[in-house]
């Protein structure tokens, strides 16, 4: 493989635009005619709707559109279960369903025009404590949900949207034999994505044709969805993105792009809408949720864990979405990366009347880890344990078998382990308000497939046809490198087509850190077949064999003959070379997961992640402010192809969990209501609290890996680290913090 | 509501007679804008630029020994002024934490204590620090003391015709350290839950003047009279500073919200004055700077 010179030098290309403010994001565009959209809201939480009238509100001058149930097709929608309509029909289930929407010529007109709609409601009991929606005759979120498609698998009843265990010998009897059993209960509020661009949608019908420009990080499943709930073809859908101002998860899935079409259509000219902040925390059916869990745990005195039981029950909120699995990838989490004798681990995933949750990077595994990794600490006071000394005697490695039957191979848990604990310096002495926590957990690839072209412009410069989207995570940056590096080529020799449906091949999009794992997959062979197609063309030109030649320095030369080479630009101003991918999705690995329910494919983990985080951190007695001072970050990601890209995903995760340890988390009233949906007082790390951050990475070869033995990047960095940050404040004020975010005045409650 | 009239004034008398016929004066903006796109308020229908009225800008050291602040002065010039640091330095240290980078480079102090929150960094140094406010109408200029000008959230003493025009700060005396603490959760974008500032005088190893107020745990800030006698004729040692907490805490009325629950802002009325009174002592000796 040619070596990409100067790699640290290449500059994202989209990264001048954005930080000279000269970028175009989806609410900087702007169309001949456009309207301006506004929702209304649910008034309850829980109500059934009896009455909505539109009169008044279609006759304010200057609104051209509203649109109710009534205007749509009938459709349910959702990821693994279908139960929610654009508009709502008969009952509202959360303070961001959406009753009408309305487009007029200005925003003040349409605002003016939402509250003029009637809406009359018979309330009904709010659901907001998700652990009661469990009982018996707790009042039903979706009352048929019997009648909803849905994945078999989920073991649906009632207000249980899905149902896991993972079971492994007699947890039961191998507990009453330990010789030290901890038990512990932890509980965390629910945390947004807080992408910096709110976001946006703006859509424009010309004839049957629907072209959409949205801010999603998944463009596919928008355009599935608005071809679902609007009962037209998908090849009528074109889903354009222009530069996205982050996710972090919260993008993904289908949200508002139906609703602007269907008013787009009723208006008969474009429609955009922009959310404001406040609407981007309570309006977005897509947060990470609130979790109860419950843990006990049995070691045998020298560190063995003979056995593991869990009780894991996760807030749904109002609607599916795209988390419908979050119940087998908690119940994953709850084991952890931990070599266990017996487990019983039963995790819910449960409906009530709060904001849906779904994918926020890393779903799950956060709020399970924290609360995991607390647990573990908690068994090594209890055994006379270093904490670090039992996970070294009890996390998994090369050849473990965990709990659900799958071997893992080639695995570095240890080495990220030791290297992370190894760069903090633990063990040093600190001043009594410093400690140093430690915490480790994992996280699978998810491979799909992909697509993608590489063609050569008669200049010799190239365009690469991805359906990867760039969401922050790099992937301007990590495509044109990864292209460049099979052609001789520098990667400013590439611009990117990446933003189209119309254009590039299916693709899953910016999430399950799958862009170098799939899309680079698909990029990397189709630049393998234009490079084959270049040297065919060369070996003809040059009169030599192909094996003889070699593709560098933007030039195909004959070994050994200096003088007799080609220029790509010059064979590609003579010829029409286009790769394409042909796709290999990578196989994942076999667990045959005995006695375990509510199986989702997730039993394995695909080419999983290792990860270990070691924080040093001071807490203010008086105050019960704690400070993260220093991040040592060790990850087994697989081969890392793109460093700098691969370092700034950890800067970034590792910021990201200190938020979900100390400050982030959204505060519902007693009907499921925000309390702080603004960045005032839904406290976001600045970058003034940001510690040193160190990173390293442990390269592996592990089968199943992505293209060149790589593994997934952008989700695990953020799974242990507030974890880590609570058993360093453990550690200083001699008690545990059992609430997540770990504010200040819970640092105080708990014995700061 | 939107606004119908914007005019820029150029003098101190036209601002002036613009505010008298109804406009809101805006400077940095920070309140008003902000304020009226997070829904709080509306934006006024009338509002006057005052931001290039050249007397209005300034940091002025006093040859008496006060400092003069223009009404314009932004946190940023405060933090920056050497004068202001060493010699009122409870404003040093709330200028210099005033939201953010941003904030602080457009916020003005004049915004600051006509936007009368109880939260604000620069309310309770200036009250410490013993600072009035010019306020000028048509019919002419008086001087109000900082700690009357509010009565209470978002509400000020001053008539409607009036305009903040300049914050003096007499010379303080031979001997007198002064601070402000904020709990802080965060280290930017962070708005008061508990603040408290110190001003205090020593002399031959006796605090002889105190003043004490504390910041976001009542509907305006205010001194506490308790605290500053804890003070007053003591020398100063921890019994002094923990009685001195002890009153701040007693005079809270502090309320519950998504910042902290009630208690929690008692208990920390304590801590932070404490820490405040004992970063002024400090600097009053002249242990630090």
């Amino acid at each position: 493989m040619a070596t990409v010179e100067k790699p640290r030098a290449f500059i994202r290309p989209d990264g001048k635009e954005k930080v000279t403010g000269t970028g175009r994001y989806t609410a900087d565009l702007v169309l001949a005619g456009e309207l301006v959209a506004k929702f209304r809201y649910a008034d309850h939480t829980h109500a059934r709707i009896t009455r909505i009238d539109t009169t008044r509100a279609r006759a304010l001058p200057g609104v051209l559109a509203v649109v109710t149930h009534e205007d749509v097709p009938d459709v349910l929608y959702g990821g693994m279960v279908q139960d929610r309509r654009l508009f709502a029909k008969d009952t509202v289930r959360f303070e961001g369903d959406i009753v009408a929407g309305v487009a007029a010529t200005t925003a003040e007109i349409a605002e003016q025009a939402a509250a003029l709609i009637e809406v009359d409601y018979e309330p009904l009991p709010v659901v907001t404590d998700f652990e009661a929606a469990l009982a018996d005759d707790a009042t039903l979120v979706h009352p048929t949900w019997e009648s909803y498609e849905g994945d078999e698998a989920l073991g649906r009843h009632e207000n249980t949207l899905g149902y896991s265990t993972i079971v492994k010998g007699d947890a039961d009897a191998a507990l009453a034999s330990a010789d030290v059993v901890v038990k512990g209960r932890y509980v965390t509020d629910p945390v947004q994505g807080v992408p910096i661009e709110p976001r946006a949608v703006i859509a424009q019908w010309q004839g049957d044709k629907l072209t959409v420009w949205t801010s999603t990080q998944v463009p596919y499943a928008a355009r599935a969805g608005v071809a679902t709930t609007l009962q037209i073809p998908e090849s009528n859908v074109r889903i354009v993105v222009p530069l996205l101002g982050g996710g972090f998860g919260a993008k993904c899935d289908f949200h508002f792009e139906g609703h602007v079409a269907a008013l787009a259509k009723a208006a008969r000219r474009p429609v955009k809408l922009v959310f404001s902040r406040r609407e981007e925390f309570f309006a977005v059916g897509h947060r990470r949720e609130g979790m109860v869990l419950e843990f006990e745990t049995g070691a045998r005195a020298d560190g063995t864990l003979v056995a593991r039981k869990a009780r894991l029950v996760l807030d749904k909120g109002a609607y599916c979405g795209e988390g419908g699995f979050f119940a087998q990838m908690a119940a994953m989490h709850a084991l952890g990366p931990y070599e266990l004798e017996n487990v019983h681990i039963e995790s819910s995933l449960v409906y009530s009347n709060n904001q849906p949750s779904s994918s926020i990077r890393a779903p799950t595994a956060p709020q399970v880890c924290w609360a995991l990794e607390q647990h573990m600490d908690e068994l090594a006071v209890a055994l006379g344990m270093d904490p670090v000394d039992l996970r070294r005697k009890t996390i998994v490695e090369t050849g473990s078998v965990t709990a659900t039957g799958q071997v893992l191979e080639n695995i570095a848990m240890r080495e990220t382990l030791e290297k992370a604990v190894e760069m903090i310096g633990y063990g040093q002495e600190l001043p009594e308000d410093e400690a140093i926590g430690v915490a480790v957990g994992w996280w699978p690839c998810f491979a799909s497939k992909s697509g993608a072209y590489v063609k050569l412009n008669p200049d010799g410069s190239g365009t690469i046809i991805t359906g990867a989207q760039e969401n922050g995570t790099g992937s301007v940056m990590a495509m044109p490198t990864y292209v460049a590096a099979e052609l001789g080529m520098q990667p400013e020799d590439f611009s990117m087509l990446y933003q189209d449906t119309d254009a590039a091949p299916w693709d899953m999009g910016s999430c399950g850190s799958q862009t170098t794992f799939n899309s680079g997959r698909a990029v990397i062979a189709a630049a393998v077949d234009l490079r084959d197609q270049l040297l065919d063309a060369a070996a003809e030109k040059l009169e030599a064999s192909r094996d003889d030649l070699e593709l560098t320095g933007g030039s195909i030369l004959v070994k050994g003959s200096p003088d007799k080479s080609v220029s790509i630009a010059d064979l590609a101003g003579e010829g029409t070379f286009h790769g394409k991918s042909e796709d290999v999705v990578p196989d994942g690995p076999e667990a045959p997961a005995e006695g375990c329910v509510g199986r989702l494919g997730l039993e394995s983990f695909h080419a999983p992640q290792l990860i270990a985080h070691a924080v040093r951190v001071r807490v203010d007695r008086g105050t019960g402010v704690a400070r993260v001072l220093e991040v040592a970050a060790a990850h087994d990601c697989g081969k890392i192809l793109n460093r700098i890209g691969a370092d700034g995903q950890v800067y970034g995760g590792v910021v990201m969990g200190i938020g979900q340890a100390l400050s982030e988390g959204t505060q519902l009233d007693a009907e499921g209501r925000h309390r702080n949906a603004h960045l005032t007082d839904y406290k976001l790390v600045t970058a003034s609290d940001a510690p040193r951050i160190d990173v390293a990475w442990i390269e592996t070869d592990t089968p199943g890996a992505g293209p060149k033995g790589s593994k997934g990047v952008g989700e695990p960095p953020c799974v242990p680290t507030a974890g880590a940050v609570a058993n360093a404040i453990a550690k200083v004020i001699g008690a545990r913090v059992h609430k997540l975010p770990m504010t200040p005045e819970r640092v105080w409650e708990a014995g700061a | 509501m939107s606004v119908q009239t914007f005019t820029t004034a150029t003098s101190v008398d036209d601002a002036v007679a613009a505010v008298a016929a109804g406009a809101r004066p805006v400077a940095g903006g920070t309140d008003l804008v902000v304020g009226a796109r997070s829904g709080k308020s509306t934006m006024p229908e009338s509002v006057v630029a005052i931001h290039r009225v050249a007397e209005l800008h300034g940091v002025e050291s006093l040859a008496d020994g006060g400092l003069r602040l223009g009404a314009l002065a932004s946190h940023a010039e405060i933090a920056a002024s050497d004068d202001v640091r060493s010699r009122f330095t409870a404003l040093s240290d709330a200028s210099a934490i005033v939201g953010s980078h941003a904030t602080r480079a457009q916020g003005t102090v004049g915004g600051n204590l006509m936007n009368a929150s109880p939260a604000m960094e620069t309310g309770g140094p200036l009250v410490c620090l013993g600072a009035t406010v010019t306020l000028r109408s048509p019919s002419g200029t008086r001087s109000v003391a900082v700690e009357d000008l509010w009565t209470g959230p978002g509400k000020t003493s001053a008539a409607a015709d009036e305009l903040l025009v300049g914050v003096e700060i007499p010379a303080p005396p031979a001997g007198t350290g002064s601070a402000y603490l904020r709990l802080e959760y965060r280290r930017q974008m962070e708005i008061a839950v508990v603040g408290a500032s110190a001003a205090v005088t020593v002399a031959d190893g006796l605090v002889t003047d105190a003043r004490v107020a504390m910041t976001a745990l009542s509907a305006t800030i205010r001194r506490i009279p308790e605290a500053e006698a804890a003070l007053i004729g003591s020398d100063g040692g921890s019994a002094a500073i923990e009685s001195a907490g002890a009153a701040v805490a007693a005079a809270s009325t502090p309320i519950s919200d998504v910042r902290g629950s009630a208690d929690y802002r008692r208990a920390m009325a304590a801590v932070i004055a404490r820490r405040a009174i004992d970063q002024a002592l400090s600097r009053a000796r002249g242990e630090n700077a």
